[in-house]
């Protein structure tokens, strides 16, 4: 059933046949019953997320202190976190943990598509399965989960002696608790895409003399492309606002999960454990702004792949 | 689709309607049901995180008729907090009687959130307190909490692993270092001495407490001057002495609260626990099958002697500026684990292992003659109680949870070996008097 759904959700924007768009405020009837149609969707987009992004930026232009109470201090916050090393170290910690994580992640997505579309057996229905689990299972509990298992004393991992959540292992650990968390995912999208193809193509591809190997790689993969895009994209926004993994393992290591070890875990202690609600206002936005920005630029710079 | 069906289509539109109204009815629900009728007992909304809560709270319920206690768990320490602060900042949904930990009150008194219960008669009780846990909740007359357990520190070691080892007990941290020397020759470092938690802000402190540390000097009568001195002579004797520790391999440092933390209590790899008044019921819960095995001693002094100890953890009950009804809360505060509340502390001592704080308990048979399965059928309270009397006056800073964080941040990265124990220290000291003269304190 899951697949089924997520099927139609990822295909529909690649396919979606482009259609002249109606005028907005047109008179007619249909136009009323459109923004009635839209009109749940606008009241909880208004109310949880336009309302509460306007309290924030409205935080982040004060300045509040224990002892002086709080006053308008049009820029400054954003001016400290411009000049706050830790935000620095937070950002470079999360851009080099997306340059690594994503196309690992991708690769091994699309690699098991690619598997399961090619095999039809009972096996591949069972891999996808297996593959896509981990996604169903709570970010938090699967970061506990591999807690225990990253544990020196009675994980299955101890034999081999090694610190996993120590500063020089821990960027990695956190990875492979991503990969595990999000790989399956991402592949049953490139799955969903791979199930949209015609196979015609296939099966012109195959007189014309292609193996399954060429297949894969010089007709399958460029075919979905937008699917690839899509699912990138999406890896890329969640690495920039890495959090729930790095809070949950914290309390394993503090001295390798730093407070600050992400932008985002670090606009959280400073808001929850510091009562710097101004200043974490300005970092969220900011933060904001970078994933804004880096996804319009990565739309732009493949928009002549994708179809979104 | 090609519904042209207009009554189809007006359905549609009801529907939608009527989804779009359910939801902006379940957005505005759940408005506040605090307010009481103005006969039947005034209800009073309690946050604590005590183990064995709920029975102290039907005795409370059941001995008044006037106050009933609506409890609630939300959550433990920095949990509590975060939720009692965005509840405090939005103005409402704070309740009206809050479980502090004492190194968090000056932060709250800053914020004039809490309650002066002198103006309610909680003075009165001044006398059932020793000098440093009253001095703890007050300011002169006012009385901004109520105590309730506290956490004295000893040393609760492995008694058949010490006769293993042939190792004695040390009365001093030097000889400690000895026998830490002495056990980890004899099983060629597969045990260690203790776990050394650099996680756990209150342990830290209340090791440099004992060493004469004086962090702050904050007086809430004089809210915007502080002074600051993490780094001081006495945290830097027991931070350099932990490197020592710690860098030999003479103890481990695993996070507390973490189960290799736990594995390690249960197995034997630690072999003394530096422990707090509430420990002896801690360990007994996250090392069952080492029941028996463990007893406890003063902990290790400084100079040979002495009697100087220190305080991990310990909590009061406080009255927040949304309460209502403060005298009314006042009591709750007071009474439920009263000082002469025999029956409340009964479930409190047998059943959530507190230490209490009101000497009247305190010198009770039912404590003081306690024996202890766990302990080999040891009264350890007679090793937590002189200790419980014998710590200092200490004061805390308005911005613990900034204070906690920066010296387990800067201990956890030099145990990283990121940097020294020391230079941890003094970076701690830098960042505290920075963020301190931001917020608009005068730093001395």
């Amino acid at each position: 059933m899951t697949e089924v759904q997520i099927d139609s959700a990822a295909v529909a924007p690649a396919a979606a046949v482009p259609s002249p768009r109606p005028p907005l405020f047109g008179r007619s009837r249909e136009a009323v019953t459109g923004w009635l149609f839209v009109l749940p969707f606008a009241v909880l987009l208004v109310a949880f997320l336009l309302l509460p992004m306007a309290y924030a930026l409205k935080l982040s232009l004060y300045r509040s202190t224990l002892i002086e109470g709080e006053h308008f201090a049009w820029f400054d916050n954003y001016k400290q976190a411009f000049q706050d090393p830790l935000v620095r170290q937070g950002v470079g910690r999360v851009l080099v943990f997306g340059l690594v994580q994503t196309p690992v992640m991708i690769g091994l997505a699309l690699l098991a598509a690619l598997l399961i579309d090619h095999a039809t057996s009972r096996f591949s229905r069972v891999f996808r399965l297996a593959a896509f689990v981990p996604y169903a299972v709570p970010v938090v509990i699967g970061t506990l989960m591999w807690g225990f298992l990253y544990g020196q004393e009675t994980g299955p991992f101890s034999l081999l002696h090694i610190d996993f959540l120590s500063s020089s292992w821990v960027l990695a650990s956190l990875g492979n608790v991503v990969t595990w968390q999000w790989a399956g995912y991402n592949m049953i999208v490139l799955y969903a895409a791979l199930q949209g193809l015609p196979r015609e193509v296939y099966e012109s591809a195959r007189i014309d003399g292609a193996g399954p190997v060429q297949l894969a790689l010089r007709i399958k993969t460029p075919m979905i492309g937008s699917a690839l895009i899509l699912a990138t994209l999406f890896t890329i926004l969640g690495t920039l606002q890495f959090f729930t993994e790095p809070l949950i393992l914290q309390p394993l290591n503090p001295g390798s999960i730093t407070q600050h070890y992400t932008p985002n875990v670090y606009a959280y202690h400073q808001a929850f454990s510091f009562q710097q609600y101004n200043y974490s206002a300005a970092i969220s936005f900011l933060l904001g702004a970078v994933v804004f920005v880096g996804s319009y630029l990565f739309l732009f710079a493949t928009r002549k792949r994708s179809a979104l | 689709m090609n519904v042209r069906n207009f009554s189809v289509r007006r359905s549609v539109i009801a529907a939608v309607a009527a989804v779009t109204a359910l939801t902006v009815a379940a957005c505005s629900g759940g408005s506040d049901a605090g307010t009481d009728k103005a006969s039947g007992p005034v209800t009073v909304k309690v946050w604590a995180w005590y183990p064995s809560f709920q029975p102290v709270v039907d005795l409370f319920n059941s001995t008044h008729t006037d106050i009933k206690i609506e409890w609630t768990n939300a959550g433990a320490g920095q949990d509590e907090y975060t939720k009692l602060q965005t509840a405090l900042k939005a103005g409402k949904g704070a309740p009206d009687v809050v479980m502090l930990e004492f190194q968090e009150l000056p932060t709250y008194q800053l914020t004039k959130h809490l309650v002066d219960m002198g103006k309610y008669g909680a003075n009165d009780l001044k006398g059932s307190y020793v000098d440093w846990a009253w001095k703890q909740v007050s300011n002169g007359d006012k009385v901004y909490a109520i105590p309730v357990d506290s956490g004295p520190m000893a040393m609760l070691y492995r008694e058949d692993l010490f006769s293993k080892y042939d190792l004695t007990i040390p009365k001093t941290w030097d000889e400690y270092k000895v026998q830490a020397e002495k056990l980890k020759a004899a099983t060629a470092g597969k045990s260690f001495m203790t776990d050394f938690g650099a996680n756990d802000g209150g342990f830290l402190t209340g090791l440099s407490w004992q060493a004469g540390a004086k962090p702050y000097t904050y007086d809430t009568a004089n809210p915007a001057e502080i002074g600051v001195s993490v780094n001081d002579a006495p945290t830097k004797q027991v931070m350099s002495y932990w490197e020592g520790m710690v860098g030999s391999g003479l103890a481990d440092t695993k996070a507390y609260g973490t189960t290799d933390f736990y594995n390690g209590l249960g197995s034997g790899k630690y072999v003394t626990y530096l422990a707090a008044g509430w420990g002896p019921g801690y360990l007994q819960s996250v090392a069952k099958t080492t029941a028996g095995k463990w007893r406890a001693a003063p902990l290790p002094q400084w100079t040979a002697g002495a009697n100087a100890q220190g305080d991990w953890g310990g909590s009061s009950f406080a009255v927040t500026d949304q309460s209502k009804n403060p005298e009314a809360a006042t009591t709750v505060a007071k009474e439920i684990f009263g000082a002469n509340n025999a029956e409340a502390w009964k479930i409190g001592i047998d059943q959530a292992y507190l230490f209490p704080t009101a000497t009247p308990v305190l010198e009770s048979d039912a404590f003081l003659k306690k024996k202890y399965d766990f302990f080999g059928g040891q009264t350890v309270n007679d090793v937590f109680v002189p200790a419980y009397k014998a710590i200092a006056p200490f004061s805390w800073s308005p911005f613990n949870s900034y204070n906690f964080n920066q010296i387990t941040t800067g201990l956890n990265q030099a145990i990283e070996k990121k940097t020294s124990w020391t230079a941890a220290l003094d970076t701690a000291q830098a960042n505290i008097t920075q963020y301190a003269t931001q917020q608009g304190f005068k730093v001395k």
